[in-house]
C-alpha cells in the first residue's frame, strides 16, 4: 500500500526531475519503478518516520507559497532550485535535515535501482573477475 | 505467532553473533563435549548462498538494522549496523588491524595489556586468513589513493584483508557473493556449531534477567528459517552473554533493569564519525571491480584525529553523500566507473553525554552530539583527501563542504577558500558511522564502567559482554579484530568459571 499517495507520488516525481535531471527522459514505467521503490522503502521504516517525511513533503511544497504565492511544484525550474538551495543550507537544523532525508528518498528510488547501474558506469560482477581475482 | 510462551533450557546464552559472539561460541564450543549446552541467540537471518544478490537496496534491507537507515536522535548521523548469522562481519570489508599499543595505552583500563590484545588479536588473524593482497589484485581505486599519499609524502599502509578466494566483485558491504570473506558466518560459527553449539537465527532477545532470556523469534522472509518455531520463548541460563553491539547491548541491559545501579550504562559512545569523499578522472577507475578498501592513512591520526581509508560504496549510498543535487550532481552520478572515493574518519572522544539510552518501547536511542573538535577533524580529513585526489590526477573533486559542488586542480592552491570549515555543520554534510563502540565500557570503577576488564558486569556474577560495546574510548583503528581479541578474553573468563562452578 502506498505511503505517499498519488499526490505525494506526484510531488515526489516533481522533486525527482530538479534533483535528477536525467530522470525528464524517463518512460512511464521507470517512473512508476522509481517511485514504487521510494514508496516501498518509506513503507518499510516506523510509523512516526511515515508521518514525518509525509509532513515535511507538505511543508517543503507549501512554505514556498508564503514567498512566491504558488507551491514549488507550480514554480519554474530555477526558482524551484533556489528553494530547494535554500532548505539545504538553511540554518535551521530540521529544515536542512528534511530535505537531506527527502533527497535520500528521491535517490533511492533513482539509484537504488539495479537496471540502472549499467547506463551509470557501475558494473559490478557478481560471480567476479579473473583479471581482479584476490587472496 | 503463538501466544504461549515456550521454555528452552542451556548452561551459556551468547546474545549475538558477530565478531564478539562468534568467538565467544568457538571458544566454549569445547565444552558441548562435557554436557555444556551453549546457545547463541542471534537477531538477524541466516542467508543461503543464493540470498547474496548484491542489489543495493535489496542487501541493505536484509543485512543491516533498518535497511542501513539508522540515525541518531537528532538525525546528524546514519549508524550502519550489520544484523545477520555473523552480524557485521557480513558486511565489512575484512580489513584486518590489530589496535595499536598508544591506544590501549589511552583506554587506561587496569588488568588489560597491549601484549595480551596483540596475541590474541594475532591469534584470530591467523583463524581468519587476513593477509596483504597481491600488487596485481590491487584495483585503480587503491592504487591512486597510494600514488596520491606517496606524492604528498602522507604515510600510508596497506590493510590486511581476511579473504579466501576473493574473486574481486568489490560487493563486501553488501555480504560476500563469492563467500570469500572470512567473517564469524565462515569461520567462528560454523565451527561452533560443529562441535555442537545451537545458533537460534530470527531471535531477538526482549531482556535477560538473573537465569533467563526472554526471547521473540521471527522469521522475515528470506534466508534459512529459525530453528525454533516462531513465538515467545524463557530460555533458562546459568550465564549470559551479550554481544550485540554497541547500541543494542546497552539497549538490551537498560530495558532489562538489571538489580544493580551503572550509572555508566549507554554512556561514552564513540561512532568514529564519517565521511565519503568523491573525485572525477579522465579515465577509468572503475573500483566496482577489485578488492574496494586496500589502504589506510594513519598520517593525521595524532595530529588532526582523523585515517583516511580507501572505499568503494553503491550507487544510492554516493547518490545521498553527495551534497548538492541537480545538473551537477547527476553528472558525477553518470561516471560511477571514473569515481576515486575515500573515507575520512574522525577519531572522536568519548564523552559521557554521546550514549545509548532507550525509548518507552525498549528501542534504542542513540543520543551524540558532533562537537567542535569533531567537526575540525572532519574538515582537516576533507582538505588532505582533496589534496590526495589532486595529487593523483583528479579532474573534478567533491568535498561535502565545499563552496562548490566541483572543485579543480586550480583550487588545490587554495583549499582551505574552496572548502571553508564554516561549512563543516551538523545537518548539512552527510554522516556516517559503521564503527559503533563504548555504552558498556570496561574498567576498576563502577560509577564510570559497566564491566571489568574481562568483560563481567559490575555486580553480577552471571551476565557478561563481549563487544565494541566494552570499548572505554575509541578504537582508533577499524574495530573487528580488537571485538574479537576482547570476547576471547571474555571467553577465557567464562570457561574458567564455568570450570569453578
Amino acid at each position: 500500500m502506498s505511503v505517499l499517495g498519488p499526490r505525494g507520488q506526484a510531488f515526489l516525481w516533481a522533486l525527482t526531475l530538479r534533483l535528477v535531471p536525467p530522470a525528464a527522459g524517463a518512460p512511464p514505467e521507470e517512473r512508476a519503478r522509481s517511485l514504487a521503490v521510494a514508496d516501498g522503502a518509506l513503507g518499510r521504516r516506523p510509523p512516526a518516520v511515515r508521518r514525518q517525511v509525509r509532513l515535511f513533503l507538505l511543508a517543503l511544497r507549501w512554505l514556498p507559497a508564503l514567498g512566491y504565492l504558488r507551491p514549488l511544484d507550480r514554480l519554474g525550474g530555477p526558482a524551484q532550485d533556489r528553494v530547494l538551495a535554500w532548505f539545504q543550507d538553511s540554518p535551521l537544523t530540521p529544515l536542512a535535515l528534511g530535505l537531506w532525508g527527502v533527497k535520500g528518498l528521491v535517490y533511492m528510488g533513482w539509484y537504488g535501482r539495479p537496471e540502472l547501474g549499467e547506463r551509470i558506469g557501475f558494473r559490478p560482477v557478481l560471480s567476479g573477475d579473473e583479471k581482479s581475482r584476490g587472496g | 505467532m503463538r501466544s504461549r510462551v515456550e521454555d528452552r533450557e542451556f548452561d551459556v546464552d551468547v546474545e549475538g553473533s558477530g565478531a564478539g559472539g562468534g568467538p565467544v561460541a568457538k571458544e566454549l564450543a569445547p565444552l558441548s563435549r562435557e554436557g555444556v549446552r551453549i546457545a547463541v541467540l542471534e537477531w538477524g537471518p541466516r542467508l543461503r548462498d543464493v540470498d547474496y544478490t548484491g542489489r543495493e537496496l535489496e542487501m541493505a534491507e536484509r543485512l543491516y538494522r533498518d535497511g542501513g537507515g539508522f540515525f541518531t536522535r537528532d538525525r546528524t548521523v546514519t549508524l550502519a549496523m550489520g544484523r545477520a548469522y555473523g552480524g557485521s562481519t557480513v558486511v565489512y570489508t575484512g580489513t584486518s588491524l590489530p589496535i595499536q599499543g598508544r591506544t590501549v595505552a589511552r583506554w587506561a583500563v587496569p588488568g588489560l595489556d597491549h601484549r595480551d590484545l596483540g596475541e590474541r588479536s594475532e591469534k584470530y588473524l591467523r583463524e581468519n586468513g587476513a593477509h596483504l593482497l597481491e600488487e596485481g589484485e590491487l584495483n585503480e581505486n587503491n592504487r591512486l589513493f597510494r600514488e596520491g599519499c606517496r606524492s604528498l609524502g602522507y604515510h600510508a599502509a596497506q590493510f590486511p584483508v581476511n579473504v579466501r578466494g576473493c574473486r574481486g566483485t568489490s560487493l563486501c558491504n553488501l555480504g560476500c557473493p563469492n563467500g570469500a570473506k572470512q567473517g564469524t558466518h565462515r569461520v567462528q560459527l560454523p565451527e561452533a556449531e560443529r562441535q555442537g553449539v545451537a545458533v537460534v537465527t530470527g531471535c531477538r532477545v526482549e531482556r535477560i534477567e538473573e537465569g533467563a532470556c526472554h526471547v521473540t523469534v521471527e522469521n522475515p522472509g528470506f534466508g534459512l528459517p529459525s530453528p525454533w518455531p516462531p513465538g515467545r520463548y524463557r530460555v533458562r541460563t546459568r550465564l549470559i552473554v551479550v554481544a550485540a553491539g554497541a547500541i543494542e547491548s546497552p539497549a538490551l541491559l537498560a530495558r532489562s533493569r538489571l538489580p544493580v545501579r551503572l550509572p555508566a550504562l549507554g554512556r561514552y559512545l564513540t561512532l568514529h564519525p564519517a565521511l565519503i569523499l568523491v573525485a572525477q578522472h579522465d579515465r577509468p577507475v572503475v573500483g566496482s571491480r577489485g578488492h574496494p578498501k586496500s589502504f589506510i592513512c594513519d598520517a593525521f591520526a595524532e595530529s588532526h584525529r582523523f585515517l583516511l581509508e580507501t572505499c568503494m560504496y553503491f550507487p544510492f549510498v554516493t547518490a545521498r553523500n553527495l551534497i548538492g543535487f541537480g545538473a551537477d550532481h547527476a553528472a558525477m552520478m553518470g561516471a560511477m566507473d571514473r569515481l576515486q572515493m575515500i573515507l575520512a574518519l574522525a577519531l572522536d572522544p568519548a564523552l559521557p553525554e554521546n550514549r545509548v539510552t532507550v525509548d518507552r518501547h525498549g528501542e534504542p536511542v542513540v543520543r551524540y552530539r558532533l562537537g567542535d573538535e569533531v567537526l575540525d577533524s572532519l574538515h582537516q580529513a576533507m582538505l588532505a583527501s582533496a589534496r590526495i585526489f589532486f595529487a593523483a590526477g583528479a579532474r573534478r573533486v567533491h568535498a561535502p563542504a565545499g563552496a562548490r559542488f566541483f572543485l579543480v586542480p586550480a583550487d588545490a592552491a587554495r583549499l582551505e577558500e574552496a572548502i571553508p570549515r564554516r561549512r563543516v555543520r551538523p545537518g548539512r554534510i552527510s554522516i556516517t558511522a559503521a564503527h559503533l563502540m563504548g555504552g558498556c565500557r570496561m574498567g576498576e570503577d563502577p560509577s564510570d564502567s559497566v564491566t571489568d576488564a574481562w568483560g563481567q558486569v559490575h555486580g553480577l556474577d552471571w551476565l557478561y559482554v563481549a563487544d565494541a560495546s566494552l570499548f572505554p574510548r575509541a578504537a582508533e583503528v577499524n574495530p573487528y579484530i580488537t571485538v574479537m581479541a576482547l570476547a576471547d578474553r571474555v571467553a577465557q573468563q567464562v570457561r574458567e568459571r564455568l570450570a569453578r562452578a
